[in-house]
């Protein structure tokens, strides 16, 4: 079947020919530890996005999603740092960047969608306000014109009776309305690339896909390209062109959405699939660590090797390396699964 | 606009039953401090039949809750009773002396705002930077220095050393003829009156209260500045804003408005309190204000006095936190509403 080779840096690249709008290459992210070594929470990660993409990123909680997608803004949370690699946007590194020209980039060529709106949004100002300050300071335009763009804006994330709203506070706003008053602020300057961090998990089911359409809606409109950051796989397979698995700050397995959900080869994603699954014994099969796994020692060898099924001798002292399987999917394992 | 005018007539609806409470638990306190004053005012010859007939002038021989019953018909009639010590009525002696005491609170105050919040600005914006160690041991030190020790010590360097500020006794020089009472404050007074000698006496007696007021206040103003800055910097919203590229500056203005609340409230907090927490600043400087004049008469058990200034100064105060308010309105949209 496929030919396991070694990856090189072109390889992760995804299909489109385009150079990609961010190229991350070999990103390091550290945090002091109380004794010792620093830690890293994300100790060697590749990652592309081309022009229009959308790319998933799915993992649980504490795999380092949303370190990563601070680091992308060079805003490490604190007290950490980036300790190496190259974060290319349009081709320019940005570990070279100063802060002024980082702050002009931020919420103008690349933004964030947070969770948790209403935490994020500044509780004394009005929504309106707070979306066509962005206007404001990044394109420059004077307040009569930033007020009918924001007015667009909440037009396009369907907000109703925008002219009353734009008056409003963050308080006086349910979860959804708030999510999406988020989301403008994001796209008013039309950024290029967007990074979602779990931006629907405080929304309920229906509402959720309301918000997921009209997210993939306005970045495709805007050409924008998206990472999707969550943590629910299922939500990544209806709306992502490609999905990427988190572990321990490492992408364990990259592909095509179809690939990702009908080859999956990573023992970590089919156990992340496997969970979503209502077959008991399928379920049961990939939870169960192998009995070498109870041997794994932290920090050596593959991350994923104490919690995995398949985790063999090798697997306890090798780190894999990033393997490309051909068609866009690589991923990091000796024992790929197979069919 | 409707909605502040029901937000004030809200709060003033309870300005009344608030007064008759602290009227109330006052009274009652005051009256278990020991000391009978018809035996202060008549001194230790004093016959036995002659201490009755004082007790029931003064109407001391009624039970207490009649007591406190005649006090408040004679507050409505504007009679807050009389001080046996100056034997003048307590209204007369407040109106004397509550300004002098408001006078130097005030300037105190607005003296340990411009020191407080500015440093406590500058502090948290380089966390663990010199000026936030600065900072730091500054709010320890004035935290720890009694206001009346600050106070002699800067008369000792001030006045007995250096000899740049007239000596601590009083408001204003004895030779310079003090301007016509307008509004009690002496600065102002001598304003209106054009007489600027007794503006620059009154200004030079001014100074080292109030720098001894503004020194040790600065202490608290700066601390909540500098912590609730701090916190809203780190707050996701200010995280946020600096992620969507945000000016700096903007990120800090966004901040300060939303740290603004605990600032004031320290601020008003420290007002109502300096009232009466001046007096050992205002013994030092021999000021005559209202703080001594209720410290006079609660250790000559003359209770009039005391209540006087009790209810003074809880006007004062629920003015003050009425202000307070409004200005929470102002700002805060959450509030009230």
């Amino acid at each position: 079947m496929h030919g396991i080779v070694p990856m090189s840096a072109a390889t992760v690249t995804s299909p489109a020919e385009k150079t990609p709008t961010l190229s991350v290459r070999g990103l390091r992210v550290e945090f002091p530890a109380f004794a010792g070594p620093p830690l890293a929470a994300i100790p060697d990660l590749d990652l592309d996005i081309a022009p229009g993409e959308i790319v998933g990123l799915a993992g649980e909680a504490g795999a380092g999603k949303t370190v990563l997608a601070r680091s992308l803004f060079r805003l490490v949370p604190e007290p950490g740092r980036i300790a190496g690699g190259a974060i290319r946007f349009d081709g320019e590194d940005l570990i070279g960047f100063d802060e002024r020209s980082l702050q002009k980039l931020r919420g103008r060529s690349m933004t964030l969608i947070a969770a948790n709106p209403r935490g994020e949004l500044n509780p004394l100002r009005t929504v309106g306000d707070q979306i066509s300050t962005m206007a404001r300071v990044h394109l420059g335009v004077d307040r009569r014109v930033a007020r009918q763009m924001t007015l667009d804006m909440l037009r396009a994330v369907q907000i109703p009776d925008p002219e009353r709203r734009y008056d409003a506070y963050p308080h006086e706003l349910s979860g959804g309305m708030a999510q999406r008053i988020v989301i403008a602020v994001a796209l008013i300057c039309s950024p290029r690339f967007v990074v979602a961090d779990d931006a629907t998990s405080g929304l309920d089911v229906t509402v959720q896909a309301q918000v997921l359409d009209l997210l993939r809606k306005l970045t495709l409109e805007r050409g924008s390209s998206l990472l999707f950051i969550t943590r629910d796989v299922g939500i990544a397979a209806h709306f992502c062109d490609r999905v990427a698995v988190m572990y321990r700050g490492e992408i364990m397995e990259v592909a095509p959405r179809e690939t990702f959900f009908f080859q999956p080869r990573h023992p970590y994603t089919v156990m992340l699939l496997a969970a979503f699954s209502h077959n008991q014994r399928l379920r049961a099969g990939w939870s169960r660590p192998s009995k070498a796994a109870a041997e794994a020692v932290p920090g050596v060898g593959c991350s994923y090797a104490s919690r995995c099924p398949k985790a063999a001798a090798r697997c306890l002292v090798e780190r894999p390396a990033a393997t490309n399987l051909g068609g866009g999917q690589v991923i990091r394992c000796h024992y790929p699964v197979e069919r | 606009m409707r909605d502040l005018a029901r937000f004030i007539g809200r709060r003033m609806l309870f300005l009344l039953p608030q007064l008759f409470g602290i009227l109330l638990v006052s009274f009652a306190l005051i009256k278990t401090i020991p000391g009978d004053p018809a035996v202060l005012m008549m001194g230790p010859a004093a016959t036995p039949a002659a201490l009755e007939s004082i007790r029931v002038d003064l109407g001391l021989d009624k039970p207490l809750p009649v007591q406190f019953f005649i006090y408040i018909t004679n507050l409505a009639k504007g009679d807050l009773g009389t001080s046996w010590q100056t034997t003048q009525p307590v209204l007369n002696d407040l109106i004397d002396r509550f300004p002098a005491t408001l006078e130097l609170v005030t300037l105190g105050l607005l003296c340990a705002i411009a020191l407080g919040v500015p440093l406590g600005l500058a502090s948290a914006f380089r966390e663990g930077g010199k000026l936030s160690k600065v900072a730091d041991l500054y709010g320890l030190a004035a935290g720890a220095l009694p206001d009346f020790w600050l106070g002699l010590v800067l008369v000792f360097f001030f006045y007995t050393v250096f000899q740049v500020v007239p000596p601590p006794l009083g408001r204003i020089d004895l030779a310079v003829f003090a301007p016509p009472t307008v509004t009690g404050s002496l600065l102002i007074d001598s304003l209106l009156d054009g007489n600027w000698e007794a503006f620059h006496s009154a200004a030079a007696h001014l100074v080292l209260p109030v720098l001894t007021l503004g020194l040790i206040n600065a202490g608290p103003i700066l601390k909540m500045t500098q912590s609730s800055m701090e916190q809203m910097l780190q707050s996701d919203f200010s995280r946020y804003e600096t992620l969507c590229g945000l000016p700096r500056g903007k990120v800090v203005r966004h901040a300060l408005h939303n740290a603004l609340p605990s600032i004031i409230t320290i601020i008003s907090v420290l007002y109502g309190y300096l009232l009466g927490g001046a007096v050992l600043v205002e013994i030092v400087f021999s000021w005559g204000g209202a703080g001594q004049y209720a410290v006079q008469g609660v250790l000559n058990a003359d209770i009039y006095p005391v209540l006087g200034f009790v209810l003074f100064a809880a006007i004062f105060s629920l003015i003050v936190y009425l202000i307070v308010d409004i200005i929470y309105f102002a700002i805060d949209p959450r509030i009230g509403r």
